[in-house]
């Protein structure tokens, strides 16, 4: 019961971001092209479901970030989310470091691998490389991922497929009701 | 009543015969379709003589299962069933020591309990008053494979019952809940099992109660979000997972009270860790350690009683959790007690709990097939096509028009994100026929009618719904004159007449939604 309450009203909150970002768009674009129409479409969605969670979550503050380090996004970021567009400092920063790690990490991998070379890969070795190629593809895809550790990585991956579940349940029933709107579609 | 009851009958029987997670949701459903009954049954109750109980015990039986809220405020209940007979309090005992309705009706079964009346499993529903127990070995021995200890003496399980009945309420109300449906419990449970961990990294109980909250969040839309794409196997992946919560409350009741006084001194003391925190750490600990020992095989009371008796001490030392900010966790028979190794283990089991509940939100990711590459393949694949998913829509949605729609479907999508109790009556929310939109509240019938059978099987009250309906539509209210001052500038007849729909679209559709 309650939770039906909280899960409507989240989509509630997506689709009122979802709008917000949606009229900051019709009101000045008139002759866009699709493509333009589609990333625009998308760029509020994402804002607005992000902003759901207020900073809460990284990916949420991940996702904000990298659409707010498009300086023309400013206006829209500010608008859905009711507050100032991070600033790019902070995660730079945090970026730099992490990447200055991975990168000798990597090295430092390289090396290893070149010095032992097992003859017998065992099972356990592969699941091992399996495990770390996929949650590397997860970190990729999660946004804001990169610089996680496993454990919080799968955190924000539950809150994130969440997110995305309400998103594309909001969207589909906004596309449904394209399709019924279609005496009064015009391409 | 007494023919839902025998539904319930013969829904336990076949149980019998098929594995007990296939049915679970068909059983559940039945329940909960019952769950009006339960004040009614527990008043029932007090008139019927014994010959009676048993089918009313019937409905009682499922109701506290399926229906915990109401009865945890109501607990003179309790009491109307203190007058079952010894049979039914003692399978009512080692039900609760189970924890798991699931259980229970494998004990009937097992031909235990055929035909008589199963309490509900839930701990703290136990009556007060309660005569000897049989002490049936094979009784004993069946209980012990789904509850935490084996060889129990259940005279011990009793009293932590009857002296925290009232105190675990609160902590535990929610536990031994398994519907499908009622996330509320399961969220706080799972929520409360996520916590501890993030606050033994953190140390920091108000961050963590900040995340809790959020997760808490998260994981309720998550919960229900899979009710939005519901199938049966989300449902008993639901029930499974509710039966791991519950035997993680159970494992903490009854290691409280399993072995005697040392674990009820914990009792007391984790449920104030409850009530200050939720489910430490430990229990989950606990859940995995004790459910390894079972899975051994270990039936010998002593062997048992050193691992809880490691797993009990951790309850207490769990309770200084919040105080010092670090986990204390002791290393298990025949492991590593290096610091590094504990740690490990600890890490992994924090990934495992997370993992579980990742394989509960995915769907594709069935139980038998653990293994945590093949479970982040599937995890990766359910992303990547969500992301398409959006992906395509935003691309659907670029074909529209934008000078003329975007405000219209606002409106309109505003009216489709009614709340899902008004689903069923979706027929009923027809907009006035002058309107040149066709009927609106179908959209995406994957979409609705896989939430409707969901709902259905729910089968909340309508009185709740119509609550629901009737709160909602405030706040839908409000937004949609927000929505309208916001700049709404399409063409003026047009949007009169989606107002007007609305506008009478919303209370309509308070009405037909009631029964």
């Amino acid at each position: 019961m309650k939770e039906r309450m909280q899960n409507s009203s989240l989509k509630q909150e997506f689709l009122k971001n979802w709008i917000k970002g949606l009229q900051l768009h019709t009101n000045f674009n008139k002759n866009t092209t699709i493509l333009e129409r589609r990333k625009a479409i998308k760029l509020s969605a994402d804002i607005a479901i992000a902003s759901t969670r207020n900073s809460t979550t990284r990916w949420s503050r991940a996702l904000i970030s990298d659409a707010s380090r498009d300086g023309s996004n400013k206006t829209l970021i500010e608008k859905i989310s009711g507050r100032e567009a991070p600033r790019k400092d902070s995660f730079g920063l945090i970026r730099c470091s992490k990447k200055i790690m991975k990168r000798s990490r990597v090295t430092r991998q390289i090396r290893a691998r070149k010095a032992v070379l097992p003859s017998v890969v065992g099972a356990s070795l592969i699941e091992k490389k399996l495990v770390k190629s996929r949650t590397r593809a997860l970190k990729r895809l999660v946004p804001g991922g990169e610089d996680m550790d496993e454990i919080s990585l799968i955190k924000e991956t539950i809150d994130y497929i969440v997110s995305l579940r309400v998103q594309v349940d909001v969207m589909g029933r906004m596309a449904s009701v394209a399709d019924r709107l279609i005496p009064f579609k015009s391409l | 009543m007494n023919t839902s009851c025998k539904d319930n009958n013969h829904a336990q029987e076949k149980m019998i015969e098929d594995p007990v997670n296939y049915h679970a949701p068909n059983v559940l459903s039945d329940w909960q379709i019952n769950g009006n009954n339960l004040p009614n049954s527990s008043v029932g109750m007090t008139r019927l003589g014994n010959s009676m109980v048993e089918s009313s015990a019937c409905s009682t039986t499922f109701m506290p299962d399926s229906f915990c809220p109401p009865v945890w405020d109501h607990p003179i209940n309790g009491q109307s069933l203190g007058y079952c007979d010894t049979s039914i309090q003692n399978q009512a005992i080692s039900s609760s020591g189970l924890g798991q309705v699931r259980a229970g009706m494998n004990w009937t079964q097992n031909g235990m309990l055929r035909g008589s009346i199963l309490l509900p499993a839930v701990p703290g529903m136990v009556p007060p008053s309660l005569p000897h127990f049989p002490t049936d070995p094979a009784f004993i021995e069946r209980a012990a494979r789904f509850s935490c200890f084996s060889g129990g003496n259940f005279t011990e399980m009793m009293n932590p019952f009857s002296t925290s009945d009232h105190s675990n309420p609160h902590s535990r109300g929610f536990g031994p809940i398994q519907r499908p449906n009622d996330v509320v419990g399961t969220t706080g449970v799972l929520e409360q099992a996520l916590v501890p961990g993030e606050r033994s990294v953190e140390g920091s109980s108000l961050k963590n109660e900040r995340k809790s909250q959020s997760f808490r969040l998260s994981y309720d839309e998550a919960k229900h979000g899979v009710d939005v794409s519901a199938n049966e196997s989300d449902e008993a992946e639901f029930s499974g997972r509710g039966a791991q919560e519950e035997l993680a409350e159970a494992d903490e009741d009854s290691c409280g009270s399993g072995l005697g006084s040392n674990k009820r001194k914990r009792t007391p003391q984790d449920t104030e860790l409850n009530e200050i925190v939720g489910a430490p750490l430990p229990p989950i600990e606990l859940l995995k350690d004790q459910v390894e020992t079972k899975l051994k095989g270990d039936q010998n009371h002593d062997s048992t009683s050193k691992p809880g008796g490691k797993h009990c001490k951790q309850g207490s030392q769990g309770s200084d959790l919040p105080k010092d900010g670090y986990i204390h966790v002791r290393a298990r028979r025949g492991q590593a007690t290096n610091s590094h190794s504990l740690a490990e283990r600890v890490r992994r089991e924090k990934i495992s709990e997370r993992m579980k509940f990742l394989q509960d939100l995915v769907p594709g990711c069935s139980k038998q097939v653990t293994g945590k590459a093949v479970m982040l393949d599937e995890i990766i694949n359910y992303v990547q096509s969500l992301q398409r998913q959006v992906e395509f829509l935003s691309m659907k949605l670029a074909t529209v028009n934008p000078q003329a729609d975007f405000n219209i479907e606002a409106l309109l999508a505003k009216d489709i994100l009614q709340p899902r109790a008004g689903m069923p009556s979706s027929p009923a929310l027809q907009l006035d026929m002058t309107m040149p939109f066709p009927q609106l509240h179908s959209p995406q019938p994957g979409l609705i009618q896989a939430s409707l059978p969901c709902s259905e099987t729910l089968g909340r009250p309508i009185n709740l719904q119509s609550v629901a309906l009737a709160q909602v539509p405030g706040v839908w209210d409000g937004e949609l004159h927000n929505i309208i001052h916001m700049g709404f500038n399409t063409s003026g007849p047009l949007n009169s007449q989606v107002l007007s729909a609305f506008a009478g679209s919303l209370p309509t559709g308070n009405l037909k939604t009631e029964p």
